[in-house]
């Protein structure tokens, strides 16, 4: 373990072998203990951080920030959206062309693509949209909250935090596109039963 | 001092037999990695049957990787060098037989029962408990023959290469039983008795040794021996060996955790792994440099020798992995790396560059020395090397495209950061699908190379006759002058030890110590440093002189090991599983599962679920926005086994409860491509049309029941009439959806489990500093 004090030119092995097999004991690099020794720093700096003095936020407190932050982005920079203001996208092709690309990227499993859904295939999830017949109301804002929002129940998931609100406006758009603002509405309370649970 | 030569003739046999062992092995194990990598871009592979699918085929290719080729390889290396590094045959011929036949039967038993759905539901613990038992045996077999055999040296002190065989042994059979620790319910099933938080730590605990003590402690001896044989240099650093093993022994328990970053896993046990993780990359690379440096002087001798070439080439891939490893240990890199392919990268680097490779590399070297014959084709072998290289090198590099492309796509926000930019999961799948399918063309170019070797290795054998190895000794050597063995009190009353011991006490009551006793601690560990280097710095030939007499103590040696690698597991494990359940569920607690929906998450295990999807929602802005409110600790307190996950080739389902009507899950487990355009799951069809098996229902639950699960003292007659009516429910509810499926169906338990993920009972938060 001592070094030599006059090191040969050629490096000495330790006297043992075993197999035949030489050991040489050269000093360990320094850029590696000082690897090693930045590293022992380093734990020592990040625990004081998290555990000791507390100052590092936990992932819990962290994430719990954001999010809240996420929230009031979200409040401030929420468009009014109504009926008529929807009515209106769903006549402007760059909403339109917007919505259905959303759609087809997340609606189409369940609505199909035609937006027929069960008229279509009666196999398919999702009732048609295309008709003059709805379950939770057909002004747009009722399509915009059933998106936004979901109804659990007949299995339409909550869209709201996935797509936010400018593609759900849009969204809404397309899918008014293929209704008349003076068609008539027929609520039609009775289309999938309750799942259990 | 007797002066009787003796010529004494190893026990090569059991070499050659878990070398070829090894050599087959492994090409099956690399057939079915080349299938399931095909899979993932083309479903239709497993040909519509349940047990080529791949979910039931992943645990097969791992366990054939780790247990059978680097198993048998680590078997055969450890048996040919040990016999040569202490002068002495194996203790028994009997013991090396039943080793290696015990090992082939437990392969051969994991091959039949895993693409069956029969396992354990924990990755890389997969096998059922009957043939947990027979490694367990087979494990104290090989113990039993290998302390044996040293006890019988006739080289007194322990090789470094030896240092590393103790230390495999003692920490996989620790390592083995505590994750393993289950209650039958069948000869064919069991729960572990861990649950949630707890299980998960204890895996990782066992997943990352095993790493660390199958795939990178044995192989790290094996190294020591054959390449300074193969290079014909000494090797670089003795102090350097024994630096990096004693540090690399007791820092890689402490690392486990890594693997469960950002989860609802306590923040101190998260902090410990990562940090501990960064500082194991030094030792690691100790056993980098003194492969590399050892070929200081033969480097001439790669352009001829394809046995060095595999060796100078492995021990680079081993740097390379544990440099990732660290790195990916940092909770912001594994906050986009965790779940993507880029895991899967960095442990191929490992598993083909530095696994595979040094297992070439020795079979080439050993193949001529074994029998009486040289290499059929040096050439074949240079080529089987060049395959090989490009080959991991189009791997590993095709999945960190595919991992970091996936990971930033899935993280990436919209719209001020409120909103994903991808919401759709399949979006990201469908964009890294090309790395997908350059993976399968590297992995198989070094199925081919190894194939290569395999012809190789047979043409050689055609007509070679087997020999094996001897020295002469003199019959007698005990009267040669030797510094005394180590007794109990010069154990451990020594500087090293003492400074060691008290350094790490010090430490601990400064990470885990309150007030005082962590100022102590602090102030104690400092002093105890700065001690420990004068120390060393004015006495260092005691130091010296104490290590060269624990070389010649073999218990010593073995009990020191054993308490080293302790350290970490106790200090992280006893705290989690003593600490009662209502510490460790935050605010809110799980619902136990009704008989209908156990049955189905039994399925779910069964049908391998968790392997492309994790139930973790992690404590990052992407996982909540994508998935939902982030998990807790107590929403996962009643599974057994806990299902938290390692990679989503699919994504989460922690929250999938009562998102989407039953029929969806009808129809998405029958085609999954009728509901989620693009997916690459394989088709679940056999779930419709199979009877659900409640025979073992209420033992099951009896089982839950012992285990802590507060089930009600339910009559058999009682679980079966509540199976029933929640099976009719679900039945009737699709029938009305149009989809008509008979109640006993094993699908109708299997969405009675998914449509309950997520639900939790409120509870008020758990005492504060409950996880401290």
């Amino acid at each position: 373990m001592i070094p030599t004090p006059n090191p040969p030119l050629e490096d000495p092995v330790r006297p043992h072998t075993y197999d035949g097999i030489q050991e040489y004991d050269k000093r360990l690099p320094n850029w590696w203990l000082m690897t090693l020794y930045a590293s022992i720093v380093f734990w020592v700096g990040y625990w004081a951080y998290y555990e000791w003095f507390r100052v590092g936020l936990t992932g819990e407190q962290q994430v719990t920030r954001e999010l809240a932050q996420i929230e009031t982005a979200k409040l401030a920079s929420a468009p009014a959206v109504d009926d008529a203001s929807l009515w209106k996208m769903s006549r402007n092709p760059v909403f339109v062309d917007a919505g259905k690309a959303t759609f087809d990227a997340n609606c189409v499993a369940c609505h199909l693509a035609s937006l027929r859904g069960k008229s279509e295939n009666p196999v398919a999830i999702g009732p048609d949209l295309t008709d003059t017949k709805w379950t939770n109301g057909g002004k747009p804002m009722d399509i915009y909250n059933v998106i936004n929002k979901g109804v659990l129940v007949k299995g339409m998931p909550t869209w709201g935090p996935v797509l936010g609100a400018k593609k759900i406006s849009e969204t809404t758009a397309y899918i008014m596109s293929k209704h008349t603002e003076n068609e008539p509405i027929q609520l039609d309370p009775a289309a999938a039963p309750v799942p259990p649970k | 001092m007797s002066d009787r030569k003796i010529t004494l003739e190893f026990n090569d046999k059991v070499v050659r037999q878990f070398m070829l062992a090894s050599l087959i092995w492994g090409a099956v194990g690399m057939v079915v990695g080349l299938l399931i990598a095909a899979q993932l871009n083309f479903w239709q592979l497993n040909f519509g049957t349940s047990w080529l699918t791949w979910s039931r085929l992943r645990p097969l290719h791992t366990n054939a990787v780790i247990f059978a080729l680097v198993g048998n390889m680590m078997f055969a290396g450890i048996y040919y060098s040990t016999q040569r590094l202490v002068k002495a045959r194996l203790a028994s011929d009997f013991l090396s037989s039943l080793h290696f036949w015990g090992w082939q039967a437990i392969i051969l038993a994991a091959a039949i029962t895993l693409p069956l759905g029969l396992t354990r539901g924990k990755e890389y613990a997969e096998l059922i408990w009957p043939i947990n038992v027979a490694v367990t045996l087979i494990w104290v077999v090989f113990a039993v023959n290998f302390f044996w055999t040293l006890a019988k040296r006739r080289e007194p002190s322990l090789y470094v290469a030896l240092w590393f065989y103790i230390s495999t042994i003692i920490t996989i059979a620790v390592l083995y039983i505590v994750n393993h620790l289950s209650i039958p319910t069948s000869f064919t099933h069991s729960y572990p008795v861990f649950a949630g938080v707890q299980d998960a730590l204890v895996q990782w605990w066992y997943g990352h040794n095993a790493v660390a003590f199958f795939l990178t402690t044995p192989i790290l001896g094996i190294m020591y021996y054959f390449v300074p044989k193969a290079a014909e240099r000494p090797v670089y650093s003795y102090r350097l060996s024994v630096i990096h093993f004693w540090s690399l022994v007791f820092l890689y328990i402490w690392a486990g955790p890594h693997h469960l970053l950002n989860t609802a896993l306590p923040g101190w046990l998260q902090n410990l792994g990562m940090t501990f993780s960064l500082m194991l990359w030094a030792p690691s690379w100790g056993g980098m440099l003194n492969g590399l440096l050892t070929l200081r002087g033969a480097w001439h001798k790669l352009r001829t020798d394809p046995v060095l070439k595999f060796f100078a080439a492995a021990v680079t891939f081993y740097g390379m992995a544990t440099f990732e490893g660290p790195l990916l240990s940092i909770k912001s890199v594994s906050a986009l790396a965790h779940y993507t392919d880029w895991i899967i990268g960095h442990v191929h680097a490992g598993a083909l560059g530095w696994n595979g490779f040094m297992t070439a590399g020795m079979i080439y070297w050993l193949l001529p020395r074994l029998w009486s014959k040289p290499l059929y084709s040096p050439s074949l072998a240079n080529l089987h090397f060049w395959l090989g290289t490009v080959g991991i090198l189009l791997y590993v590099a095709a999945m960190w495209v595919s991992g970091i492309t996936q990971g930033l796509m899935l993280n990436a926000t919209t719209e001020g950061g409120t909103i994903l930019a991808y919401p759709n999961f399949l979006d990201t799948l469908n964009t890294i699908r090309p790395m997908m399918l350059m993976r399968v063309i590297g992995g198989g170019l070094y199925l081919v190379g190894w194939l290569l070797m395999a012809y190789n290795v047979w043409q050689t054998l055609r007509g070679a006759v087997p020999v094996n190895g001897s020295i002469e000794v003199f019959e007698d050597e005990s009267g040669h002058a030797q510094p005394r063995a180590l007794g109990l009190v010069g154990s451990f009353l020594n500087p090293p030890v003492l400074f060691s011991v008290f350094g790490v006490a010090f430490a601990c009551g400064w990470m885990f110590g309150r007030n005082f006793i962590s100022i102590v601690g602090l102030v104690g560990t400092m002093v105890w440093v700065v001690l420990a280097f004068a120390h060393y710095e004015s006495r260092g030939k005691e130091w010296g002189d104490w290590y060269d007499r624990l070389l010649i103590s073999t218990l010593p040696f073995t009990v020191l090991t054993f308490l080293a690698i302790m350290a970490g597991g106790l200090i992280q494990i006893i705290p989690t599983v003593v600490a009662h359940n209502a510490a460790s569920t935050e605010d809110r607690k799980q619902v136990p599962y009704t008989p209908l929906e156990l049955a189905g998450r039994d399925l779910y295990v069964r049908d391998g679920c968790y392997l492309c999807h994790s139930q973790m929602i992690r404590t990052l802005v992407p996982d909540v926005l994508r998935y939902g409110d982030y998990s807790r600790l107590g929403e996962s307190i009643y599974d057994h086994p806990f299902q938290w996950g390692s990679k989503r080739n699919g994504p989460d389902l922690a929250r999938v409860g009562g998102k989407y009507p039953n029929v969806w899950h009808l129809r998405h487990m029958e085609d999954p491509r009728s509901i989620s355009v693009g997916s690459n799951m394989p088709s679940f069809a056999w779930l419709l049309t199979r009877p659900l098996d409640t025979a073992t229902l209420v033992r099951k639950i009896a089982v839950q029941r012992t285990l802590g699960v507060p089930y009600p003292n339910w009559t058999p007659e009682q679980i079966m009439a509540r199976v029933d009516t929640q099976a009719q429910a679900i039945a009737a509810d699709l029938k009305t959806a149009g989809a008509y499926v008979a109640p006993d169906k094993e699908i109708i338990a299997l969405i009675a489990y998914l449509q309950q993920l997520g639900h939790f009972e409120a509870v008020s938060p758990a005492l504060p500093g409950a996880t401290k």
